[in-house]
């Protein structure tokens, strides 16, 4: 495994019930401090289960390391210093009726002084196109204002491991590029579950996919997905 | 009820929302015991119940919508237990009190039920409607509870409005695939309660659960979110439904000796 990997999964295989069929099965990848991969796969392929067990809340046999460190029940806190996720469903994820207290939760547990942190949630709403809606309640939102509402909670704390799944769901189109560009631009290593192939094509290099719980790409290309899909133009 | 509650959430406009957040909470748990302790079935008790209820609700300043709308539905939740006055009167029952000393005793209990019932629902809705989502949270983080009851109360309130949105769509979708009337709908809604509400509901509550442990909102002392200061305005206001308290207690004790 590359000394330089914030996540590194060997020979993980996750199951829901002890001796079921498994959901992922023998997956092996790493990924670099700084290096952006697209996690694509059909629906029910296992990719939001991928994300899950990296931060430990989908049991596993193998191992996964976060930054070297292992994920198990007793390093979990600790792990989740260290990552930022996105749920796909933003509803599961905002913990507080305001998108502005939402979105500096991280940053005040954190210990930043509670105007400093408020402002920087504020500037990271803007940065997502919602700075109009910081001092509204949340579940008055549209899905994709709460969506880019949970991912400023994500981002505003700039964690160097970003595990999103699905954070272009329910964004209009303009919403999708700056979030792509936005997400293009930090240095964070990222590991993006999408179907989107357009919206991870823009700022991630690298497509590993998830066929029946397996590896069954990981590249640079594209439009090997898109070919086995049958989606290409 | 959904609209009910959505809207009541920091309605009010009376003198009450000036207060600090935690002293509304308080203010309002306090008169809300004074309702309760106060008898209905003396004079002075059904006079300081109504009193309190009457002038809480206005200093809160309940909108007039707010007003009939829970109104309604306490008449929809008291009002039937006058029903059971025929029953309890025992009339033509060997033994049971009869004539209208036995009818007076008899609507005791079903008054007792409907007077601090409203009482208690107006406090309630008053005390909601002077508080924004966003109070709530400050005040409950400002009282001097457990910090995981604060976590919990904090989270229960949230996730209401977030169950009962949820609530909405499966209506809503049943409405639509159905193509029941509005009657329909509701029986088709109560009949999907086990089979569609409930593993929604569940499954809902496994992310939540999820994400409050990836957040780290169990480890946090959530007052880091935003420490009020208490003010003079404040300290009178519990003082004074502290004081009501004390005196509906008073007037429970002088009715039971």
């Amino acid at each position: 495994m590359s000394v330089a990997a914030v996540l590194a999964f060997d020979r993980v295989t996750v199951r829901y019930e002890p001796g079921s069929r498994p959901v992922l099965e023998g997956v092996s990848f790493t990924l670099d401090r700084g290096e952006r991969a697209a996690l694509v796969g059909l629906n029910g392929s296992g990719k939001t289960t991928l994300l899950m067990a990296a931060v430990g809340l989908a049991g596993h046999e193998g191992l996964i390391l976060v930054d070297g460190i292992p994920v198990r029940r007793r390093t979990a806190g600790q792990l989740r210093q260290k990552t930022g996720f996105l749920f796909n469903v933003p509803e599961d994820q905002i913990l507080f009726p305001i998108a502005r207290e939402d979105a500096a939760f991280g940053l005040l547990r954190r210990g930043v002084e509670r105007t400093e942190a408020y402002r920087r949630a504020e500037a990271m709403l803007a940065e997502l196109g919602v700075g109009d809606v910081a001092g509204q309640p949340a579940l008055h939102l549209s899905h994709g204002q709460k969506q880019r509402v949970a991912l400023a909670g994500v981002l505003v704390t700039g964690p160097p491991l970003l595990l999103l799944d699905e954070p272009s769901a329910g964004l209009d189109p303009p919403g999708r590029l700056s979030l792509a560009r936005l997400l293009g631009r930090l240095d964070a290593a990222m590991l993006v579950a999408t179907h989107d192939l357009d919206f991870a094509a823009r700022f991630c290099r690298r497509f590993i996919v998830l066929a029946e719980g397996r590896i069954s790409y990981d590249g640079p290309d594209a439009s090997v997905v898109s070919q086995a899909w049958g989606t290409e133009a | 009820m959904r609209a009910l509650w959505h809207d009541s959430w920091g309605s009010g406009r009376g003198p009450a929302v000036r207060l600090a957040p935690e002293a509304r909470i308080a203010a309002g748990a306090a008169l809300f015991a004074a309702s309760l302790a106060a008898p209905a079935g003396t004079g002075r008790g059904i006079a300081l119940i109504a009193f309190v209820a009457t002038a809480w609700t206005a200093a809160c300043g309940m909108p007039l919508r707010a007003v009939k709308s829970f109104a309604l539905l306490g008449a929809a939740m008291f009002l039937p237990y006058f029903l059971l006055v025929p029953l309890l009167t025992g009339a033509g029952t060997p033994g049971g009190p009869s004539g209208q000393g036995g009818f007076l005793s008899a609507l005791a209990a079903p008054w007792d039920v409907v007077l601090h019932g409203f009482a208690g629902l107006f406090l309630t809705a008053a005390t909601v409607t002077s508080l924004s989502a966003s109070d709530f949270r400050r005040g409950v983080l400002a009282l001097p509870l457990p910090r995981l009851v604060t976590g919990v109360v904090i989270q229960i309130v949230h996730q209401t409005a977030v169950l009962f949105a949820e609530t909405g769509s499966v209506a809503a979708a049943i409405a639509v695939r159905s193509g029941s009337g509005r009657a329909g709908t509701v029986l088709r809604v109560l009949a999907s309660v086990p089979r569609v509400w409930l593993p929604r509901i569940i499954h809902r509550a496994d992310r939540v659960s999820a994400a409050m442990e990836l957040r780290g909102y169990a480890e946090t002392d959530l007052r880091v979110m935003g420490p009020t200061k208490p003010r003079a305005a404040d300290a009178a206001a519990i003082g004074a439904a502290v004081g009501l308290l004390a005196l509906a207690a008073a007037i429970r004790w002088d009715w039971i000796r």
